[in-house]
């Protein structure tokens, strides 16, 4: 089918359902970019193996195009702009970021970030500014020397996605080791998640403390929590969240009969910067990554082997389904549609109130530790 | 010092290259390797100036032959250094021989030069989390550092496994100023540079290890064997080797290689062994009497056992080494030229000499009903040896060795072999107080075993371990299932399992049951000389 046959066929669609949809038809058919429908249309966003961006309808479930990524694969860590158009792709080991137009592939942004003797890894860490105008990057640099590394701090780098092509970063401040995945606030300041999760302002270098995980100060009743992720979730409601482990001795530290297992989260609120820091279920198996939904707060879902769905309310998982395979991440479009990704080629399609599985997409490679992001493309 | 238990099963990894380049012809060796540092190294390596340690980075650092291939490979992979094999041999030779490990020192961690399987280390609290948790004891016991090598070491983690802070037991806690403030002192103490170890033992005047040796080990699939292994030095440490001799059921056994020799003591030699490819890793003992090791297939190093050479002619080893009262059977003494008569001790009758070999002595043997239940010391002629043959009144208890292990899937079409494990079945009798797993526990030796397998618990046999991990075989010899996505299991999961392996030792009409431990699990992606 061409596109005007697709045109034709969307425009008799909206003149059968003229009645009731008539906005949403003048809508779709007004806004589209590339062919893409746009207006907020929302796109999946993963990488796979050997090293591809694919941009997936999140409305018919197929692939729109796959954008072949320069490099080696690096973690598969992506960040859309907020207009949706452009997916920044951590690349070539973890050390490079490519920006994709993903309505032609057309690569509009490129940071080698190793140079002159020194190699800087990312460890997932992107973000983008509120208005798209820079890119936020934590760089974990060493230096090689005749015969020995140097190892030098970390830092936040700066970059103005209007600098295209082998962009240089135009500001840097020290940040705390071990950073993973960070996001950006409604204020502009940047969420560092690492063994604490701070926020840094990306004009000054000035850092706050949103939840101190590592450095809590809950006495000796409690380990300090191992809080740990190497994917992004939260756009769909507007929230980073950060889960973590923990025990709670009850007792003498170390005696396993009395201890309490917990998972808990830091869980922020991008436009207020409310933190909601707290253990949230028992700990009874593996969930790698929660994402809220978006009726209800309290409702949390997390994959790994198994899909499951948790209330805060009563800290108990209210429902848990085995998964086909192992997956990493987990995702929601507006819908409220389950995505789950990572590991391997296929994306798991899950409806929320039942866990259900509902349908699946095949990629042509391994999606590893790949990111799985939603684009609202304007 | 509390010494914590870590599990942590050193799967060997696959033939050590060390070897498979380096018994090339001896006129390679020639090659000085102190010019070929100057020649290559110190491209990138400075001259420090203090003749005591001339060499930046290298100086500083005392390893294994083994250690000293990795950071060659190192080199060549991550920093330029182009250098022909021959030439990388001689020198890690170079190397081992002036900046080597006593064998004091390396007598705690020798399993993973031998690429033993299964053995489970006890690592100090302070290098759990940090070392040990990644890398076996054995990989850092068998490096001296001095203090600021042990630190430019964690940087060097730093640099290339950048990932390493953020691993579990790292990402929770200030990794990097842990490893390098904490840490590094106490290894800079505890495997220090400047051990007297190494300058009493290069003091010393090495012993040969040309000549004649009597041969013992055991091969899984196999059994025991006996064997003449005759070494002859070629040129300086490099040796022709040939053996000779027999498995216990009197299958014949012969091959020959090529070994060397590295600061003094450390037998590496490849032989092809009936058309298989093996090769030894021993250590000479320090007045040259034996050599003590293991031998395995190059291509499977899982494949493999103990072996022990004694120089010249001696009893080195009976099999089977225990008899049962009022019991008739045949016990080959294993040692090169046994000649003269055999005794075995008091009430061990020699009934008949079966057959005498250059690696052996078969003999029928009966043990009276009323032989006492101890050890006899045995005798050939004039070899000798003590508490070679145990005499019973009945086996007690029965331990599979090794008692926790690992096996790998692999195959199916994929890269990676599978890895196998083997068991043998070790008996006891009780002793005087009757009850087996006491200090007076006699033990028997190994015995032929009835294998079986079954679920380790509830949740192996909740997904069907047994089903899909493996088999065992009659020679205690397990194989694991194929590599890769199982569709017909839960989560589509890898053939991996929580198995109890089983031995069933018969004893008269009576059946006793020993079990160990198998995880089978998935394949090793990188591969070591040492793990």
């Amino acid at each position: 089918m061409n596109i005007s046959n697709i045109f034709k066929t969307a425009t008799l669609l909206c003149a059968a359902g003229a009645v009731t949809l008539m906005s949403g038809c003048a809508a779709n058919q007004a806004v589209s970019v590339n062919g893409m429908a746009a207006d907020g249309h929302e796109y999946l966003l993963t990488v796979t193996r050997p090293n591809q961006l694919h941009v997936i309808d999140t409305e018919t479930k197929q692939v729109v195009r796959s954008c072949d990524v320069p490099g080696t694969f690096g973690t598969g860590a992506v960040q859309p702009s907020p207009d949706g158009r452009i997916a920044y792709v951590l690349t070539n080991g973890a050390e490079d970021v490519y920006g994709f137009d993903i309505t032609n592939c057309d690569i509009t942004f490129s940071a080698k970030q190793s140079q002159n003797g020194v190699k800087v890894k990312t460890f997932i860490s992107l973000a983008i500014s509120n208005d798209g105008k820079e890119l936020y990057t934590v760089q974990n640099p060493t230096r090689k020397l005749n015969d020995r590394y140097e190892v030098l701090a970390p830092r936040l780098a700066v970059f103005n996605t209007a600098d295209g092509l082998d962009a240089k970063s135009v500001r840097n401040f020290p940040v705390d080791r071990r950073i993973t995945k960070i996001m950006t606030m409604k204020n502009g300041e940047v969420i560092l998640g690492g063994a604490d999760i701070k926020a840094i302002n990306p004009v000054n270098g000035e850092v706050r403390m949103l939840s101190a995980l590592q450095n809590w100060a809950r006495g000796a009743d409690w380990i300090p929590p191992d809080a740990f992720a190497m994917f992004t979730q939260g756009e769909h409601v507007g929230e980073y969240i950060m889960p973590y482990f923990t025990i709670k001795w009850n007792g003498d530290p170390g005696d396993m009969e009395q201890a309490e297992f917990w998972w808990g989260m830091s869980r922020i609120d991008i436009a207020t910067g409310e933190v909601d820091e707290r253990e949230t279920v028992p700990f009874e198996f593996i969930v790698f990554n929660w994402i809220t939904d978006p009726n209800d707060s309290n409702i949390l879902y997390g994959a790994f082997n198994q899909l499951s769905k948790h209330d805060l309310s009563q800290n108990k998982t209210v429902d848990v389904i085995d998964l086909d395979h192992t997956f990493y991440s987990i995702n929601m479009d507006r819908s409220r549609t389950i995505y789950i990704g990572g590991t391997s080629s296929d994306i798991s399609i899950h409806n929320p109130d039942t866990l259900e599985k509902i349908g699946s997409i095949q990629l042509t490679g391994d999606m590893s530790t790949s990111d799985l992001r939603i684009a609202r493309l304007l | 010092m509390k010494i914590k238990k870590s599990k942590h099963a050193l799967l060997s990894v696959s033939a050590l290259a060390l070897m498979g380049t380096m018994l090339t012809p001896a006129a390679s060796w020639a090659t000085d390797g102190e010019t070929l540092i100057q020649e290559k190294c110190l491209l990138c390596h400075t001259n420090t100036g203090n003749p005591e340690a001339p060499y930046s980075r290298i100086s500083q650092q005392r390893k294994t032959p083994e250690g000293w291939h990795m950071t060659l490979n190192r080199m060549q992979r991550m920093n330029g250094l182009v250098i022909s094999s021959d030439e990388v041999q001689a020198v890690i030779k170079y190397l081992s021989d002036t900046q080597g490990l006593a064998p004091s020192e390396t007598a705690p961690f020798r399993y993973v030069l031998e690429q033993k399987p299964n053995v489970v280390e006890e690592v100090d609290p302070a290098y759990v989390e940090m070392c040990a948790r990644c890398h076996s004891n054995a990989r850092f016991g068998l490096q001296r550092r001095t203090l600021g090598e042990w630190q430019l070491h964690v940087n060097t983690h730093m640099a290339i496994n950048p990932t390493t802070e953020l691993h579990a037991l790292a990402r929770d806690r200030d990794w990097y100023d842990i490893a390098y403030n904490d840490v590094v002192p106490k290894l800079a103490v505890d495997y220090a540079f400047n051990d007297p170890a190494w300058n009493q033992w290069q003091a010393k005047v090495k012993p040969s290890l040309n000549g004649s040796w009597s041969v013992a080990g055991f091969m899984p699939g196999k059994g025991d064997y006996s064997a003449v292994l005759q070494t002859k030095e070629t040129s300086k440490d490099n040796f022709s080797v040939s053996m000779k001799g027999h498995y216990a059921d009197g299958t014949p056994l012969q091959g020959e290689g090529s070994a060397k020799v590295f600061a003094g003591y450390e037998w590496r030699a490849s032989l092809t062994i009936d058309g298989i490819k093996m090769r030894q890793v021993m250590a000479a003992a320090e007045d040259g009497s034996s050599l003590s090791g293991r031998m395995y297939q190059s291509a499977h190093d899982e494949i493999g056992g103990e072996l022990t050479a004694v120089h010249g002619s001696a009893v080195v080893a009976l099999s089977p080494s225990a008899i049962k009262q009022g019991q008739q059977k045949e016990i080959t003494i294993i040692g090169a030229d046994l000649k003269g008569s055999v005794s075995l001790g008091n009430g061990v009758q020699v009934v008949k000499v079966l057959s005498r070999d250059a690696d052996r002595v078969v003999v029928l043997a009966k043990a009276t009903g009323s032989a006492s239940v101890g050890m006899r010391n045995v005798s050939v002629g004039k070899a000798k040896a003590k508490a070679q043959l145990a005499v019973y009144d009945e086996v007690a208890a029965v331990q599979v060795l090794p008692n926790e292990s690992i096996a790998r899937i692999g195959g199916n079409g994929g890269n990676i072999a599978k890895m196998q494990s083997t068991y043998r079945a070790l008996a006891f009798s009780a002793g005087k107080d009757g009850q087996p797993g006491t200090a007076d526990d006699l033990r028997l030796g190994y015995m032929q075993a009835l294998w079986s397998l079954q679920a380790f618990d509830e949740a192996a046999e909740h997904e069907k371990d047994l089903k899909y991990a493996g088999s065992i075989d009659g020679n205690g010899v397990f194989t694991p299932g194929d590599a890769g996505l199982n569709p017909e299991r839960k989560f589509s999961t890898n053939n991996v399992g929580n198995l109890k392996v089983i031995a069933q030792v018969l004893d008269g009409d009576k059946a006793v049951e020993g079990d160990a431990h198998l995880l089978v699990t998935v394949p090793v992606f990188v591969k070591r000389a040492i793990q």
